[in-house]
């Protein structure tokens, strides 16, 4: 410890300084041009949604503030998902080659670095902007004209729920949880039922994952089914929250930890 | 008597020639495409983006029906390869089909889907996001670049004649939008979200590029208490007997936060009649006074002859992306109807011009406002279709709710301010144009972005999310008949018939299906 402290001091001011404002170093720093390379990509490919800064845009949420970014190493987490998008939230996949992959990473760690030193200037939503509930009126909420209470519990499936989530996401799962698994019961005209995690749905087909873990489909004209898909509710209160509904809500949500 | 043979050998397959030619042509070649054929345009045509000038997609054939609609069925698919989505509307031109996706323009031949020629512009700064189209006059394709240059190709051969650039592309202008022929104009539009910029509508000469007129949607950047944006971001339509442009203009800028930019900021989230020979504006209908959601109002403005409360009327329709269908009069610009075709929360009503009346209390805030329809709009490019018969505006819809939110560090710049959807699902809606009343709703998943088309059979021919080309009751909404494609459509479907046989061509993915009866049912 004392060794350590002893270099530290050694250090010259303007030093320690160049190395706070320099890129991080390590594994995410990239030659400039490569890092130009990466935004001019982002450019063509990913502003419009993102924002141009990766701030948030069209549709596309606020990259700077994403865990994803911060935990990619060169691309590693970023290229699954640019390669694969995310159907479920409606991210289109992209074909990009390993070298624009990388170039593309380099870029959004360099406009993290830049964004997060970015004096008093932060964009996107954080923490602190989702303080603005009554703890008790959203108590309330929850217990009274949210029906909340009919599904969810503050000591069973929601307790430690602020630990889980925060900020933004949990306000987001709050009010529609896009991953909450629905279930349905398909019905032979033989009678026979099979029962299962819906896995596919249109208008013409329907597909369960079942216990045995096999996917198994059936045209709907033939069948008769019943889907179970508690999320449904949170869709029902969409039209009948008050702006501070929400925000009491998420207040009494944040002490949920 | 052999130099007499020789002769009558050469009228033979002259008449030939000409019986050929008139049989499976019907059309002079040599002359491209003109002015009447856009106007008017037949059977074996699909001319413009739209179609035709009225932008309600609605055709007039009739040899697929409700009742033989289950038989349909592949005639053939192109296949881009490109990973970029098909958002263009193919036109058809003398039995050959022109369509794109950024940087890239092709013609295929309509019976086949063989290619004819392939062009591709050189890599560019400009955002990739989609591309809407070419236009085309007599023997020349005009083709917008994402940097925002208009690029006249050579329809034969795919070669470029010239290269003007529209926009600066360094500025944060981008294009994807089809242009207009109109008269001896080209109209032409830009896009350009995330910085504050100034929208315009230009008029090019179709001969060499020069600009003709412009039309700025707002004052000049910088001026003090206003809105920049208004981009035209998408094709408009045209009344030749008015000769009056109709076009939507975009959200001002800076997007989310509107308090460098009071009052109504016109004409941005606009609907403007506008001189196609002149750029002078006639009159103009904001749909959206002082938007703080980026909705658009560039859906396309359908125009409609036909009674409204009994009286003939020269009418102009949009279901906006701001969750409002409006029916105006196009001669003046008044309006006939306001209503919601959806969850709407962010007005207090509408106002006695027929405006909506935006609530201060759901503009973007630090703590976020719950929003109806998100960010996307209750529609959006895709493209509606009004069917005559039965009276019914046809919309692939997205109700839905988001958060928007802004505060003072998001600065005045661009977007200024973040939004994010929270819940969607999207279904086909017919609405009854004279009471803004919703005759049937058929859902089509959580994220469709098909586009509507309808025919004179009474069918409607959309898709859904999960990639299913669909044929409607126009009536009533039931299915009649389906494909799967597994990529979802984001494209509007087009229709014409060749050699006798009606052709429905949607694109999804990458890949373009001209879809038709087998013969032996036609």
């Amino acid at each position: 410890m004392k060794a350590l402290a002893t270099v530290a001091v050694l250090i010259p001011v303007p030093f320690l300084a160049a190395q706070t404002k320099a890129s991080k170093p390590g594994p995410q720093s990239a030659p400039p041009a490569v890092v130009e390379r990466g935004k001019s990509l982002f450019g063509q490919n990913c502003a419009f949604c993102h924002g141009r800064e990766g701030g948030g845009g069209e549709r596309g949420p606020d990259l700077m503030h994403s865990d994803l970014i911060a935990s990619d190493v060169r691309g590693n987490k970023i290229g699954v998902v640019v390669l694969n998008g995310r159907p479920a939230t409606g991210m289109p996949a992209f074909k990009l080659s390993p070298q624009e992959i990388s170039e593309l990473a380099a870029f959004l760690h360099a406009q993290k670095i830049k964004s997060d030193s970015r004096p008093g200037g932060r964009r996107g939503v954080d923490v602190s902007d989702l303080q603005t509930g009554n703890v008790e009126s959203g108590k309330q909420y929850f217990n009274g004209a949210g029906n909340c209470s009919t599904c969810h519990s503050p000591t069973g499936d929601l307790a430690g729920v602020a630990r889980r989530y925060r900020g933004l996401e949990l306000e987001r799962r709050m009010l529609y949880p896009r991953d909450a698994p629905a279930t349905a019961t398909i019905t032979l005209p033989s009678g026979q039922t099979f029962s299962g995690k819906l896995s596919y749905r249109d208008e013409f087909t329907i597909g369960i994952i079942g216990e045995s873990g096999w996917y198994q489909s059936w045209p709907t004209s033939q069948v008769k089914y019943t889907i179970n898909e508690p999320a449904q509710a949170h869709v029902e209160l969409l039209g009948k929250y008050t702006d501070d509904d929400v925000h009491n809500l998420m207040a009494y949500l944040q002490t949920l930890r | 008597m052999r130099n007499l043979d020789h002769f009558h050998k050469g009228l033979y397959t002259c008449l030939v020639v000409l019986l050929l030619t008139s049989v499976f042509s019907g059309r002079l070649l040599a002359q491209g495409l003109d002015l009447a054929t856009i106007a008017n345009p037949p059977a074996d045509s699909w001319p413009t983006y739209h179609g035709d000038y009225s932008g309600k997609r609605h055709s007039p054939l009739a040899q697929i029906t409700p009742q033989n609609v289950p038989s349909l069925a592949l005639a053939w698919a192109f296949q881009t390869g490109q990973g970029a989505t098909m958002k263009s509307s193919p036109l058809l031109v003398n039995d050959v089909l022109y369509f794109t996706v950024p940087d890239n323009v092709w013609a295929i031949d309509a019976r086949s889907g063989h290619q004819i020629w392939h062009y591709t512009y050189p890599p560019n700064k400009g955002l990739h996001i989609g591309h809407r189209g070419v236009a085309m006059y007599k023997e020349w394709l005009y083709f917008i670049t994402p940097d925002a240059h208009l690029i006249c190709l050579n329809a034969k051969t795919g070669t470029v004649r010239w290269n003007v650039q529209i926009a600066d592309v360094e500025k944060g202008y981008w294009s994807t939008m089809s242009p207009l022929v109109v008269r001896d104009h080209l109209i032409v539009g830009v896009s350009g979200d995330m910085d504050n910029l100034a929208g315009f509508l230009r008029a090019v000469d179709p001969e060499t590029g020069k600009t003709q007129w412009q039309w700025d949607s707002t004052p000049p950047v910088g001026t003090p208490n206003t809105a920049s944006g208004g981009m035209t971001w998408m094709t408009g339509t045209y009344d030749p007997d008015l000769n009056l442009l109709y076009w939507g203009t975009g959200n001002p800028t800076p997007v989310l936060t509107g308090k460098t930019r009071p009052g109504d900021n016109l004409y941005t989230c606009s609907i403007v009649a506008l001189n196609p020979d002149t750029g002078k504006l006639a009159w103009a209908f904001q749909v959206s006074p002082h938007d703080t959601h980026d909705w658009d109002a560039v859906e396309t403005p359908v125009l409609v002859d036909a009674d409204f409360g009994g009286q003939p009327r020269k009418m102009l329709m949009q279901t906006s992306r701001n969750g409002y269908f409006f029916v105006l009069d196009r001669t003046n610009g008044k309006n006939l109807l306001t209503a919601p075709y959806g969850p709407v929360n962010w007005s207090i009503g509408v106002d006695k011009e027929g405006r909506p009346i935006p609530n201060p209390a759901k503009e973007p805030t630090p703590d976020g406002r719950l929003i109806a329809p998100d960010e996307a709009g209750l529609t959006n490019y895709r493209s509606p279709s009004f069917d005559p018969k039965t009276g019914l505006f046809i919309v692939s819809a997205h109700p839905s709710w988001s958060i928007y939110f802004a505060k003072p560090s998001d600065g005045t710049y661009g977007w200024a301010g973040a939004d994010y959807s929270v819940w969607s699902k999207e279904e086909i809606d017919a609405i009854d144009y004279q009471t803004g009343t919703i005759k049937w709703r058929h859902e089509v998943g959580g994220d469709a972005r098909a586009g509507v088309l309808t025919t004179d059979s009474g069918l409607t021919f959309t898709g859904d999310d999960a990639g299913n080309v669909l044929a409607l009751d126009t009536s009533n909404g039931k299915t009649l008949w389906h494909a799967g494609t597994s990529v979802r459509m984001e494209s509007s479907p087009i229709t014409y018939e060749l050699d006798k046989r009606q052709y429905v061509v949607t694109g999804s993915g990458g890949v373009i299906f001209a879809w038709a009866l087998p013969e032996s049912v036609q």
